[in-house]
Formats: C-alpha cells, sequence, structure tokens
C-alpha cells in the first residue's frame, strides 16, 4: 500500500474509512461507506435510524466486526491493531451510559486505566478527580450509578472513556435515553470537550449541537453516506432528496 | 418414653454427624462452585470445542442418579485402577453434580446482566475475562445468590446418600445409633429434624446475605 503518499496527501487525517461494508446475516447495513476524518474534527452522524449510523460507530472499535473495506486509525488499519489496544485509543459513550452499578464513580473509572493501562492506583485517583471536575461532577465521586440521573451518569461515562486518553471518541445517541430537561447538561460538556480539541464522532438526533459543535454533519441513509458537508450547508441547503425529506421530518 | 430418651443420649453424637455434614456440603459447593462458574461460562462460548463439552457435562450429571454418580466412583473407578476412600469419594461426586447445577445457575446469572456492560468494559479495552471478572461475574454473582442459596440446601439434603459408601455424616451417624438401639422412629425423625434446622438455618443466612449485598 502507498501508506506515504497517503500520509502526506491528508496529514491531518486521523481516521479513514473506505468502502466499509456490514452484513447482519441477510440483512445488509452498510454498503459502502466513505469517510475521512481530521484530527480534533467533530462530526456528527445524522440519518433515519436502521441507516447504520450506530452501527458504522461499533465498527470503528470493533464491537462490530465487518465483511468489506477497510478503517484506517492514523493511518493504520485497526484490523492489524491490537483490539484490546485499539480500544484505549478510540473511547466510546453508549446510550444507555452502561456505568458499572456495583462500583461507585471513582471505582467505574480508575479499573480501566489501572487493568488495562498499568496505570498505579495513585495516578488513576489523581486523573479521576480531573476529569470529574471537568464534567462538574467531582462532589458524587463516591456515589453509586442508580444515585445519579441520567445526565449525571452520562457524564460519568464520558468522563471514564476519557480516563484511557482517546484519540477518537464516539457517541451513541449519548443523550437519547434522557429526559429532556438532562440534555444540555451532557451537551455541555461534549461541547466543551470538542473545542478542546477531541476528535469527535456523534451519532444524535440534537440539530442544536450539530449546528453548534459540529464542523461536518454526515448524512447516511440506507448504509451509506448520501451527503456530506459543513452544518451551514446541509442544514439550510441540502442538495439530496432523502436528505431534505430526513431534515423536514425531524425539524417539524 | 423410651425412644425419647434414646434420641437424647444419642443426640451429641447426631451433631457430630452433621457437623461432617456440614463440611462435606461445603468442599463440595466449594468444588462445584469453581466448576460451575467455569462451566456456566463455557456454556456460553461461541466456540463449539468448549460449548459442547460443557453442555454435555451439564447434561449427563443432570440426566443421571446422584446415587449412581456416586456408586460410579466409589464402586466403579477402582476397577480402571482409581481408588478413592469414602471420603474424597463423595466429595467428587457431590462437587461434580453441584457443578453441573451451578453452571446452569451461572449461566442464567450471566445472561441476566444486560449486554451493553460487557460491551462498555470491552470498549475500554478490558480483555473478556477482565470484563467477566470485575464487570459481569461481580454482578452475576448477587443475582444468582438466592439460587446458589438454594442449591447448597439441595446438596445439604443429597449429601446423605454419602451414607452408601460409608463416610460418617449425619445419615450415617444416625443408621449406626439404630443398629445400636433398634430406636427406627425417633432416630430417623431426630435426623430429619436436624437436618431441618440445618437447611432453614442456611436459608436463613442467604436471605440476610442477599439484603446486605442489595444494600451495597
Amino acid at each position: 500500500m502507498n501508506q506515504q503518499a497517503t500520509n502526506s496527501a491528508a496529514s491531518q487525517e486521523i481516521l479513514r474509512i473506505e468502502n466499509l461494508h456490514k452484513r447482519f446475516g441477510n440483512l445488509e447495513v452498510l454498503k459502502g461507506v466513505n469517510l475521512s476524518v481530521r484530527r480534533a474534527e467533530t462530526i456528527v452522524i445524522i440519518g433515519p435510524s436502521g441507516g447504520g449510523k450506530s452501527t458504522l460507530l461499533r465498527c470503528i472499535n470493533r464491537l462490530e466486526e465487518y465483511q468489506g473495506g477497510k478503517i484506517f486509525l492514523d493511518g493504520v488499519d485497526i484490523q492489524q491493531i491490537d483490539v484490546n489496544k485499539l480500544r484505549t485509543r478510540v473511547g466510546m459513550v453508549f446510550q444507555q451510559f452502561n456505568l458499572f452499578p456495583h462500583m461507585n464513580v471513582l471505582q467505574n473509572l480508575i479499573l480501566a486505566p489501572i487493568k488495562v493501562k498499568n496505570m498505579s492506583k495513585e495516578q488513576a485517583i489523581e486523573k479521576a478527580h480531573l476529569l470529574l471536575q471537568r464534567v462538574g461532577l467531582l462532589d458524587k465521586i463516591y456515589a453509586f450509578p442508580e444515585q445519579l440521573s441520567g445526565g449525571q451518569k452520562q457524564r460519568v461515562a464520558i468522563a471514564r472513556a476519557l480516563m484511557m486518553d482517546p484519540e477518537v471518541m464516539l457517541f451513541d445517541e449519548p443523550t437519547s435515553a434522557l429526559d429532556p430537561e438532562l440534555v444540555g447538561e451532557v451537551l455541555d460538556v461534549m461541547k466543551n470537550l470538542a473545542e478542546s480539541g477531541m476528535t469527535m464522532l456523534v451519532v444524535t438526533h440534537e440539530m442544536g449541537f450539530a449546528r453548534d459543535a459540529a464542523d461536518r454533519i454526515v448524512f447516511i441513509s440506507n448504509g451509506v453516506v448520501e451527503e456530506e458537508g459543513p452544518p451551514e450547508q446541509i442544514l439550510k441547503q441540502p442538495q439530496k432528496q432523502r436528505t431534505k425529506e430526513f431534515l423536514r421530518r425531524i425539524l417539524e | 418414653m423410651e425412644a425419647f430418651y434414646e434420641l437424647l443420649k444419642n443426640f451429641n453424637f447426631l451433631l457430630i454427624g452433621a457437623w461432617e455434614t456440614l463440611k462435606l456440603t461445603s468442599f463440595s459447593v466449594g468444588i462445584g462452585l469453581i466448576l460451575g462458574t467455569f462451566i456456566g461460562m463455557g456454556r456460553l462460548s461461541r466456540y463449539r470445542i468448549i460449548n459442547y463439552p460443557c453442555t454435555a457435562y451439564v447434561e449427563f450429571l443432570r440426566g443421571t442418579p446422584l446415587l449412581v454418580q456416586i456408586s460410579i466412583i466409589y464402586f466403579g473407578l477402582p476397577q480402571v485402577g482409581i481408588q478413592l476412600a469414602p471420603y474424597p469419594a463423595a466429595v467428587t461426586a457431590l462437587g461434580l453434580n453441584s457443578g453441573a447445577y451451578i453452571a446452569e445457575i451461572v449461566r442464567a446469572g450471566i445472561q441476566s446482566i444486560p449486554r451493553g456492560q460487557y460491551e462498555a468494559a470491552r470498549s475500554l479495552g478490558l480483555t473478556h475475562w477482565q470484563s467477566m471478572r470485575y464487570i459481569i461475574l461481580p454482578q452475576a454473582f448477587r443475582n444468582i445468590l438466592p439460587a446458589l442459596g438454594n442449591e447448597f440446601i439441595t446438596l445439604t439434603k443429597d449429601s446423605s446418600l454419602a451414607s452408601v459408601i460409608g463416610v460418617s455424616e449425619l445419615m450415617r451417624s444416625g443408621q449406626f445409633v439404630i443398629s445400636r438401639t433398634f430406636q427406627t422412629f425417633s432416630i430417623y425423625f431426630g435426623i430429619a429434624f436436624i437436618y431441618f434446622i440445618m437447611t432453614l438455618v442456611i436459608s436463613r443466612i442467604v436471605r440476610y446475605a442477599e439484603r446486605r449485598l442489595s444494600v451495597g
């Protein structure tokens, strides 16, 4: 492969998805997705449900295996990277938070750094303090997940993912399970994160967030990238019929 | 009246047998827990080479009588050159047997934990084993504690079968007393009473542990 040419052509590129195909049995969910993500870019992925948005994210950290195409992280095919190592470099935040209910907030945060990255406990606790402060939940450090609101849980989940110092963060509908009044606090944390230079891929229906925080909006429908571009262009002057229909339905 | 007197006179002897029953059961459940945890996980493996043997194990040990299993291990194995004393033979048979039942309990326990827990653990870079050990099994065990308590109670009663190979647990102790006193009714009733008290106490302990854990 001509890696040098690829690197010099887009030295800022951290993630590259080429002709990605994913099938669940007979159901083809991704039918050749192409996407290039630059470092520090925030990509918001929108599109009808069942269109393959979540599946695309889950392929990037290999929670799903794919049948065709390639994904490159910093120029290296992710199939060539140890899967557990890959996952420390690509963090993920889930719709259902998935905090570990038998552990308090601090334990949720420090488990993986200690076990996976061999970080010392003291170091991990120090880092947890910093990140909890950043998401505004330092006072909940010894709380158990069931004592937190949905918004607080998701902010803890974001902090937990950040503990691994990921290069890319994937957000799979992070606010879809939240009561409306709790969505804002999570989106604020994500906006700060985006501004701090984190590379982010966010699957969401929050068009306000897409408009304010996204560098680029990617519209995925029927397993392909139908249209992509800066928020103003996609939201105001979508070119494709499918995009127009989707936006009309969602903005109503 | 004499029947009652003989029971009282030999009650201490029976209690020693009960203590042996408790030890025998505890050892066996200990083995069953270790075995059952691995076989229960193995039952959920997507690799047939792990999955099939584990399933076969569970099916075979649940599908044959414990008395036959004890007989195979104590009377049968010596013919192929493996001679076990009564006590180790009983622990082996009871342990293998409870391993099968506990495997099913563990499997159900693991399946009761939402898939997202495992995915979240893996997405942080934890290996399959680390995810099981730190995330899935601790939650699963909390859920299956009542079922495990049940298994302990069942095995306490089933351990009486070890009497047929001469392990001096409660049942065997009772039979020994009867052979001297001929008081079948009172002694067997006394044995039943002691088994009942033991299982009652165990179920109370389990219920207490359950409540403690659900608070934490």
